[in-house]
C-alpha cells in the first residue's frame, strides 16, 4: 500500500474526533537487503520490508503516539483510534485543514536504484574487497564484509494540512580486517556510506575502503599501545568529525536545551568556542549519509549556522521545542521508524575550514599525538563530558608524523576543548556513522578541518605499567 | 480489507508455504508483541505511546544454502511473498554442510515470564509509578534540580517458532520497566546520574530504588576533580561490573571462535582469567529477563558454567556452530527481532558470587579507584579485547571516599582483566539488560589523566 492525502485525512480526523489540537501521521515502508561475506564464503543474505505507521496526537504540552505495522486503510483506522482514545480530553472535535500535497527538492540524486542492480553485482564486490584484503599480507586472519542497502519510503501529513513525501536510499559498504600477529588480535574497520544510489559503489571505491581498513588491522597489531596522559593534539580532517558530533553537536539539541539539561542551555548570543569554530548543521549536504530532503516531521532540511565564530546562533530544532524556544524549525526532527516519537538530532555536522595550512599545524607540534581516525564516541551532555575512540593514531615527533600507536580514546569537556582549539586548517574531512540517542538509531555524517588542540586527555596505558 | 489471521494460522500458512517449495526445509519465527511508554516532565505526563509490533522471519534451507527474509505483511499473499523471497536469496549464498534447522521437540517450561493483567493497567497508573521515581530522587539531596528524562514502559509479546522437521513452540512474556537520569546542581557546576531496572512482574519494579540510586550517583559527582595519570587497584560495584562483563560475552561465541576472532579460541581447558572468576550463563533462570525455554532456532536452552575459577569451560553456540565443533547445541542463537536472523548471544550471563562482603573487599586496599560511570562502551573492540573508556570515579582510600574524579580514562585489554580480577563480593545483582555481576576488584589498570 501507500497511502494518498484521502487516507491520511481520514485517519488524522478519526485522530481527533475525541480531543487534542493537533495531530500528525507519519507512514513508512522500509526495504532492506543485507549480505554479509564472513571466512571466504557468503554467509548472511537477508531481504525484508517493515511497513508501518505512528499517529500523534497532542493537547497542549501532553501527546499521545500510537503505532504499528499497517498493510491497509482499516489498520490505519485501528491506529488512528488507539490514538484518540488515549487522548480522550472531552476537547470536542478539531478540524482537520484541507490536507495539501507539495514537493520539496532532494538534495541526494540516485542515479542508479540499488534494488535495479542483480544481487550477483552486489556479491561480486564483497568478494573483490575478500580478495584483496585477503592478497595483500599473510597476518591478515579474518576479512567479514558487508553491504546493506536501505530504501525507506516516508509520507508525513499533519492536521495543519500538510502531506509530504521522501524517498532516502541509503547504502553502507563495510570492511572488517582481523589481523594476527603471535597471540595479538587487532581489527581494523572502514565503511563508505552515503544517501546515494549504487553509483557511489564503483570498484575504486571499494579497494579504497579495503585497503584503509587492512592497513589499520595490520598498522594496529604490530603498533605499540599510546600513551596515558595530557598531550597536545592534532586531528586531521581524514579523522571526520567524530569530535564535533560529541563536543558541541548533542549539547546543541533543542530538547535537551528547553529542559536546562545542556551546558549550553540559556547561552544564545554568548561566546562558547575559540572565534576560529564555525559550526553548521545541514542536512542538504548531497550525499552524505545524513542528508534528507525533510525531517520526519515533514520539515525541509536547511544549512543551520549553529556557532559563528566562536558564538552561540541557536539549536538544533523539531517542531514543538522550536516553538517552545521561539527558534526557527530547523528540520532536525528524525526518528528511526514509525515506532517512535520525532526526537532533535544531526544531520551532517561540521566545523568550517579556516585558514592554516594543514602542514604547518602537525609542524608547529614539537611532541604530541596525530590523530588520523575517530570511531564512535559518547556524550554526558549535562556536564560536558565526552569521550571518543581513536583509531588511527601516531606521535608526533618534532613536528613530524612518528611511529603509529594504538587503543587510544580523547576525553575531555565540550566547551572547554571548544574554546582551546588555537589552530583551524584549510582542509575538510567527512566521516559516517550512526548516532545513537534515546534507544533510537540515526544516520549522519560529521567533518571538521585540521585542528590543533594545545591540551587533552589521551586514554591509553601508564607507560612502563 | 485483506484477510486477517491469527498467529497460529501465520505460522501454519508459512510452514506449509515452505514445505510446498522444492527445498529442503525451513524455519518460521513470529513475534507479536505490545508495549506502552510514558514519558515525564515537570511533574506531569508528556508523552504516551503504544507501539503493537507484529512480523515474521523465515528462513529457508536449499542444497547447504540459506535465506532469510522478514516481513510484517501477514496476508496469506504477504506470507507467501516472503518464503519465496527467503528461498529466492538463499541462491547467492554459498552450501555450507553444517547449516541446519531444528529437529528435536522442546518441551514447554514454565519460566515465570508472564504476568497477565498488562492491558487492564490504565496510564495514570504508569504515569503514577515514573512520578514515585521522581519524587524519591527529590528527596535524597535538595541539589537534585530536574531529570533528562523519566520514563515507564511496559510490555507483553509472544514469540512463536515453528520448523519444517516438526519442531514447534510458543511463550508469552511480559516486562516492566523504569528509568531516570536525576540532574544535579551546584552553582555552575551540573552532574547527571542515570540508573534504570527492569522485572518480569509489575510488583517487583522499585520505583523508589531507582530514583534513589540515579539521584545518588548524580550529587556524588558534584566537585568531582581532575586526576593524575597513574594505575590504581579498580572497584567496580554490581552496575559497573555488569557493563564491562557485558563486553567479554563475545569472546565466548562460537561463530568468532571458528572464524580465529575471539582470543578464547582454543583455550578450554586453560585459565582464561584468575581463580576468583566463575561465569555462569544461566537461560532458565526463573523470571529473569533474558531467561526463555528455547532460543531463536527452536533448540532448549540450557545452563552453563561458561568458566569455571578460572578455567575456560565452553561456548557459547547456534545450531550450524556446534556441529562445526562436534557440540550438543547450547540454545544460544537469539533473536533480536523478527527482522533479523539468530545471532550468538548470552541468557543471564553472570559472574558467579564470592564470599566477601564489598566493604571488606575494598577496606582492604589503600588506595583506589571505583567506577561511578563509564563513557564509550560500545566502542571495545570484541576481536583484539582492547578497551579505552572515559570515566568518572571516586577515589579511595583504605576503602573510605576521599573525594570524586571526572575527565579520566581508564584502559586495558579483556584477558588481562579477566586475569587481574583479585576479589568478588557476595552481592551478585541482575541488571535491566539481563547480565549479573557482584561487586570486584580489579588488581590494576592504566588510568589517564592531567
Amino acid at each position: 500500500m501507500s497511502v494518498t492525502e484521502r487516507d491520511a485525512a481520514r485517519a488524522l480526523r478519526t485522530a481527533l474526533s475525541r480531543g487534542g489540537d493537533w495531530g500528525e501521521l507519519f507512514w513508512e515502508r522500509h526495504d532492506v537487503v543485507t549480505l554479509t561475506l564472513d571466512d571466504n564464503r557468503i554467509e548472511d543474505a537477508i531481504t525484508g520490508v517493515d511497513q508501518g505507521a505512528g499517529i500523534r496526537v497532542t493537547a497542549g504540552d501532553r501527546g499521545v503516539y500510537a503505532n504499528g505495522n499497517v498493510n491497509d486503510g482499516d489498520d490505519l483506522l485501528a491506529i488512528a483510534g488507539r490514538a484518540a482514545a488515549a487522548i480522550a480530553d472531552d476537547g470536542g472535535t478539531h478540524e482537520v485543514a484541507a490536507i495539501h500535497a507539495d514537493e520539496l527538492p532532494r538534495p541526494s540524486v540516485v542515479q542508479i536504484d540499488p534494488r535495479s542492480v542483480p544481487i550477483e553485482r552486489k556479491v561480486e564486490l564483497l568478494k573483490l574487497a575478500n580478495e584483496r584484503a585477503r592478497s595483500t599480507d599473510a597476518r591478515v586472519h579474518q576479512v567479514t564484509v558487508l553491504y546493506r542497502e536501505s530504501v525507506q519510503d516516508v509520507v508525513v501529513a499533519n492536521s495543519d494540512g500538510r502531506f509530504r513525501k521522501d524517498t532516502r536510499t541509503r547504502l553502507v559498504f563495510g570492511v572488517l580486517v582481523t589481523a594476527k600477529q603471535g597471540d595479538v588480535l587487532e581489527s581494523g574497520y572502514k565503511a563508505k556510506a552515503g544517501t546515494e544510489g549504487f553509483e557511489m559503489l564503483t570498484e575504486e571505491a571499494v579497494r579504497e575502503t579495503t585497503d584503509t581498513a587492512t592497513r589499520l588491522a595490520l598498522q594496529n597489531v604490530a603498533a605499540d599501545p599510546a600513551p596515558a596522559g595530557t598531550y597536545t593534539v592534532v586531528l586531521a580532517s581524514d579523522a571526520g568529525g567524530t569530535l564535533i558530533h560529541e563536543s558541541v553537536g548533542h549539547g546543541l539539541e533543542a530538547d535537551l536545551n528547553l529542559k536546562g539539561m545542556s551546558v549550553y542551555s540559556g547561552r544564545l548570543g554568548q561566546k562558547v568556542a575559540s572565534d576560529l569554530i564555525t559550526v553548521v548543521d545541514d542536512g542538504t549536504d548531497p550525499g552524505r549519509r545524513g542528508t534528507q530532503a525533510m525531517d520526519d516531521e515533514g520539515t525541509q532540511t536547511h544549512r543551520t549556522v549553529l556557532i559563528e565564530n566562536g558564538v552561540l546562533k541557536t539549536y538544533l530544532s523539531d517542531r514543538k521545542h522550536a516553538r517552545k524556544l521561539g527558534i526557527p524549525e530547523s528540520g532536525n526532527g528524525r526518528r528511526e521508524s514509525f515506532r517512535h516519537l520525532p526526537i532533535c538530532r544531526m544531520t551532517t555536522t561540521r566545523i568550517e575550514p579556516g585558514t592554516s595550512d594543514p602542514a604547518a599545524i602537525l609542524a608547529s607540534v614539537k611532541d604530541g599525538i596525530f590523530v588520523k581516525g575517530m570511531g564512535g564516541g559518547q556524550v554526558d551532555v549535562v556536564s560536558g563530558n565526552f569521550a571518543f575512540e581513536i583509531t588511527e593514531c601516531y606521535r608526533i615527533r618534532d613536528g613530524k608524523q612518528a611511529e603509529p600507536l594504538r587503543g587510544a580514546t580523547l576525553v575531555g569537556q565540550g566547551p572547554k576543548l571548544m574554546s582551546e582549539i588555537d589552530m583551524v586548517g584549510w582542509d575538510l574531512g567527512y566521516s559516517v556513522g550512526t548516532c545513537g540517542k534515546d534507544g533510537q538509531g540515526a544516520p549522519v555524517s560529521d567533518a571538521q578541518p585540521t585542528l590543533r588542540i594545545p591540551s587533552v586527555v589521551v586514554g591509553g596505558k601508564v607507560t612502563g605499567a | 480489507m485483506s484477510e486477517k489471521l491469527a498467529n497460529e494460522a501465520i505460522v501454519d500458512h508459512a510452514v506449509a508455504s515452505i514445505k510446498s517449495l522444492r527445498v529442503d526445509g525451513g524455519e518460521v519465527f513470529l513475534r507479536d508483541g505490545q508495549s506502552t511508554t510514558v514519558e515525564i516532565r515537570d511533574g506531569q505526563l508528556e508523552n504516551a505511546i503504544t507501539r503493537g509490533e507484529r512480523g515474521i522471519g523465515i528462513r529457508v534451507l536449499r542444497g547447504g544454502r540459506v535465506g532469510f527474509a522478514y516481513s510484517s505483511d501477514l496476508s496469506p499473499d504477504g506470507i507467501e511473498l516472503c518464503v519465496t523471497s527467503a528461498r529466492d536469496i538463499a541462491s547467492v549464498t554459498e552450501p555450507d554442510p553444517d547449516v541446519s534447522i531444528a529437529t528435536q521437540k522442546v518441551e514447554n517450561v514454565d519460566l515465570g515470564l508472564y504476568e497477565a493483567g498488562i492491558d487492564d493497567r490504565p496510564v495514570d497508573a504508569r504515569t503514577d509509578v515514573a512520578l514515585a521515581v521522581e519524587r524519591a530522587a527529590k528527596a535524597v539531596d535538595p541539589r537534585i534540580s530536574g531529570f533528562r528524562k523519566t520514563t515507564y514502559s511496559d510490555g507483553t509479546m509472544t514469540t512463536m517458532i515453528a520448523t519444517t522437521a516438526g519442531v514447534r513452540g510458543a511463550y508469552r512474556e511480559t516486562y516492566f520497566s523504569v528509568g531516570t537520569s536525576a540532574v544535579a546542581t551546584a552553582g555552575e557546576e551540573r552532574q547527571i546520574g542515570y540508573f534504570g531496572d527492569a522485572k518480569r512482574q509489575f510488583a517487583a519494579i522499585d520505583p523508589e530504588a531507582v530514583g534513589r540510586r540515579s539521584a545518588a550517583l548524580a550529587v556524588g559527582k558534584l566537585g568531582a576533580r581532575p586526576f593524575k595519570t597513574q594505575t590504581l587497584p579498580i572497584v567496580l560495584d554490581p552496575y559497573m561490573g555488569m557493563s564491562l562483563l557485558g563486553a567479554i560475552v563475545p569472546l565466548f561465541s562460537a561463530d568468532s571462535v571458528i572464524k580465529g576472532k575471539s582470543l578464547f579460541a582454543g583455550k578450554v581447558g586453560t585459565q582464561v582469567a584468575s581463580a576468583a572468576v566463575t561465569i555462569v550463563d544461566d537461560a532458565r533462570r526463573p523470571g529473569a529477563l533474558r531467561s526463555a525455554p528455547f532460543d531463536g532456532e527452536g533448540v532448549a536452552t540450557s545452563t552453563r558454567t561458561l568458566v569455571d575459577e578460572g578455567v575456560l569451560r565452553g561456548y557459547l553456540t547456534s545450531l550450524k556452530t556446534a556441529k562445526k565443533l562436534d557440540h550438543t547445541p547450547t540454545g544460544n542463537a537469539r533473536r533480536g527481532s523478527y527482522a533479523s536472523p539468530s545471532r550468538i548471544g548470552a541468557a543471564n550471563f553472570h559472574l558467579a558470587a564470592g564470599s566477601a562482603s564489598p566493604e571488606a573487599l575494598v577496606n582492604g586496599l589503600d588506595r583506589s579507584l571505583r567506577i561511578t560511570s563509564l563513557l564509550n562502551l560500545h566502542t571495545i573492540d570484541p576481536i583484539s579485547g582492547e578497551f579505552s573508556l572515559g570515566a568518572t570515579g571516586d577515589y579511595l582510600e583504605n576503602g573510605e571516599r576521599t573525594y570524586p574524579v571526572q575527565g579520566i580514562t581508564i584502559a586495558g585489554n579483556l584477558t588481562s582483566l579477566l586475569a587481574s580480577i583479585t576479589g568478588v563480593a557476595n552481592d551478585l545483582t541482575f541488571g535491566a539488560a539481563g547480565l549479573g555481576s557482584p561487586t570486584f576488584v580489579i588488581s590494576e589498570l592504566s588510568i589517564g589523566g592531567v
